[in-house]
């Protein structure tokens, strides 16, 4: 956190000194004051108590995932960039409509969940399906509980899943070759070579592992945001620097899978992949980092964090190696979003004793 | 409750079976995936909950409290085995997409109900008044459910294409999950237009 600090206010001050950078200076000082306090106290009025509040909390969520954001487009075309367009309106005004009937302020929430959803779709997602995930996902995931911090599970997720059981022939079962090399997707508006299965689906039907360090830099066909597996660290990592997720959640999660796969692949070579395949293959990283880690719909206390982040990574293992689907990461994670509640509570009863009920 | 219109409108409508009293859910998340299936269970649960309330007013005080549930059955019993046999006779397709569903009317909450909780303690008229409307409501349930679900899962109202042959079917409406995703919106719809008087 410090360090990462340091470092922000290094850059600021040299760009500053810098003639040929000055002029971004201000954008560097953007980024800084939505990630961190600002480095200067006021010796004059009006004085502010500044702390993180959700609006900064969402804007560096948004700010970890743009890489990722950024590589699908490289990858898929600027279709990428249409389906994060579309999402935004289509989601937004849903998101309008409900907070101006409830007469409630409009919260930030919605910038996570806007950009999260496209980057869980296959890439080419029909855009009016987009909207309709979204719709579906910010209305039955989020406002029928309540609007934004009542949520029981992830919007984005609950969209996804919605997509993925109501319409399996366009979200599941139509892949396409990511373009490298070059100035690639940046160049063409979508991409045409299509194939029938993820490394996930692959390794079901016929055993053979994708080589890993495609899987690292994101040479495979997936969902959007889900190619580059370091892309998606490095988010992740400064999330965890600059304190926006717990790291308990991604560590206890991504330990758990390859704690478990390690075993599974010795005991059941056919059916569960090795770990580090595991690791880096599907949305595993994507949903260990962006979508188990949602502070809404994850667990509060540190001990249920880590009772989380292991049950997470048992349902995924299981889930990619025993059942019909090759990909288990959005299944466990809305499960697991039901039970945090559970295991908040189980860790509070133990360190204080039963909870007095409001209610009888 | 003696006013018959009221008695009528608040099985239809207040009082609703499957929005308010929350009863009858599993033939109606389970059968609801095509109109012409919501519309015949709807009519074949108007005839027997009538017919059945009829029966059961006019016997009144005369069947002992404690045997009265294995008597309301045998009645049920009665006059679904009649639907039962009418449709397989008349309405074969329709009676094989309806399946074990015709026969599990009997098991119908929403007509043991009526007739415990209604029938067997007011007149012939007041009970067949209630139980047409109860039924009806019912039925509006059924229908309301099956042509949202008809529509976005096949494109079609009573199996004709009605929103065109590019239509993506909405898979995961037609199947359970869609049943429980559209009886919370219109129960969420129903209870919008004539809130919940809490108490």
């Amino acid at each position: 956190m410090n360090r990462l600090e340091r470092l922000m206010s290094d850059i600021s001050s040299y760009t500053e000194d810098n003639p040929y950078l000055q002029h971004i200076t201000e954008v560097i000082d953007t980024v800084r004051s939505i990630v961190f306090e600002p480095g200067v106290s006021a010796d004059k009025s009006p004085f502010l108590r500044d702390y993180i509040e959700i609006k900064r909390y969402m804007f560096a969520v948004v700010l970890a995932v743009a890489p990722a954001a950024l590589a699908s487009i490289y990858f898929y075309g600027w279709r990428a960039l249409a389906m994060i367009v579309v999402s935004y309106v289509a989601g937004g005004i849903a998101e309008v409509t409900f907070t101006l009937i409830r007469k409630e302020e409009i919260t930030e929430g919605f910038l996570v969940t806007g950009i999260l959803f496209p980057l869980t779709l296959p890439p080419n997602t029909p855009l009016w399906m987009v909207a309709v995930g979204i719709i579906v996902g910010v209305i039955l995931g989020k406002e029928v509980f309540g609007g934004t911090g009542y949520n029981i599970f992830n919007p984005a997720l609950v969209g996804r899943v919605f997509l993925t059981t109501t319409f399996p022939v366009a979200t599941s079962s139509e892949w396409l070759i990511p373009m490298t090399g070059g100035w690639a997707g940046f160049k063409q508006f979508s991409v045409d070579t299509v194939t029938s299965a993820t490394p996930l689906g692959v390794f079901a039907n016929s055993g053979t592992l994708a080589p890993l360090r495609d899987l690292f830099f994101g040479n495979i066909p997936g969902c959007l945001g889900e190619s580059s597996a370091l892309l998606v660290l490095a988010g992740g990592i400064f999330m965890i620097l600059a304190r926006i997720i717990d790291w308990r959640v991604p560590v206890s999660y991504l330990g758990s899978v390859f704690l478990y796969s390690a075993l599974g692949t010795y005991l059941w070579p056919n059916q569960v992949a090795p770990p580090v395949f595991q690791l880096l293959a599907g949305g595993l990283l994507f949903g260990a980092i962006y979508m188990a880690t949602d502070p809404v719909s994850s667990p509060t206390t540190k001990e249920a964090k880590w009772v989380y982040g292991v049950f997470l990574g048992v349902m995924t293992v299981s889930i990619r190696a025993f059942s019909g689907y090759p990909e288990g990461v959005t299944y466990s994670i809305l499960l697991m979003n039901m039970f945090a509640p559970l295991f908040d509570e189980m860790v509070m009863t133990f360190r204080y004793g039963p909870i007095q009920k409001p209610y009888k | 409750m003696n006013n018959t219109k009221d008695i009528f409108t608040a099985g239809l409508w207040e009082d609703n079976p499957v929005f308010r009293q929350m009863l009858g859910l599993c033939i109606t998340l389970a059968i609801t995936n095509k109109v012409a299936n919501g519309l015949t269970m709807g009519v074949a649960v108007f005839f027997v909950l009538t017919a059945s309330s009829f029966i059961v007013s006019l016997l009144g005080d005369s069947v002992p409290r404690r045997v009265r549930i294995p008597v309301f059955m045998l009645v049920i019993a009665t006059f679904v085995t009649l639907v039962y046999m009418f449709l397989r006779a008349f309405f074969m397709p329709l009676s094989q997409a309806l399946g074990a569903y015709v026969g599990l009317i009997i098991t119908n909450c929403v007509i043991l109900g009526r007739l415990e909780s209604f029938s067997s303690e007011n007149t012939p008229w007041d009970s067949v008044v209630d139980a047409a409307g109860v039924a009806s409501g019912f039925g509006l349930a059924l229908i309301a459910m099956s042509v949202v679900r008809e529509l976005l899962g096949f494109g079609s109202l009573f199996g004709v294409q009605v929103l065109g042959s590019g239509w993506t079917p909405w898979v995961s409406m037609i199947l359970a999950p869609g049943g429980f995703l559209v009886l919370g919106l219109l129960i969420w719809v129903q209870r919008a237009i004539s809130p919940v008087e809490e108490g």
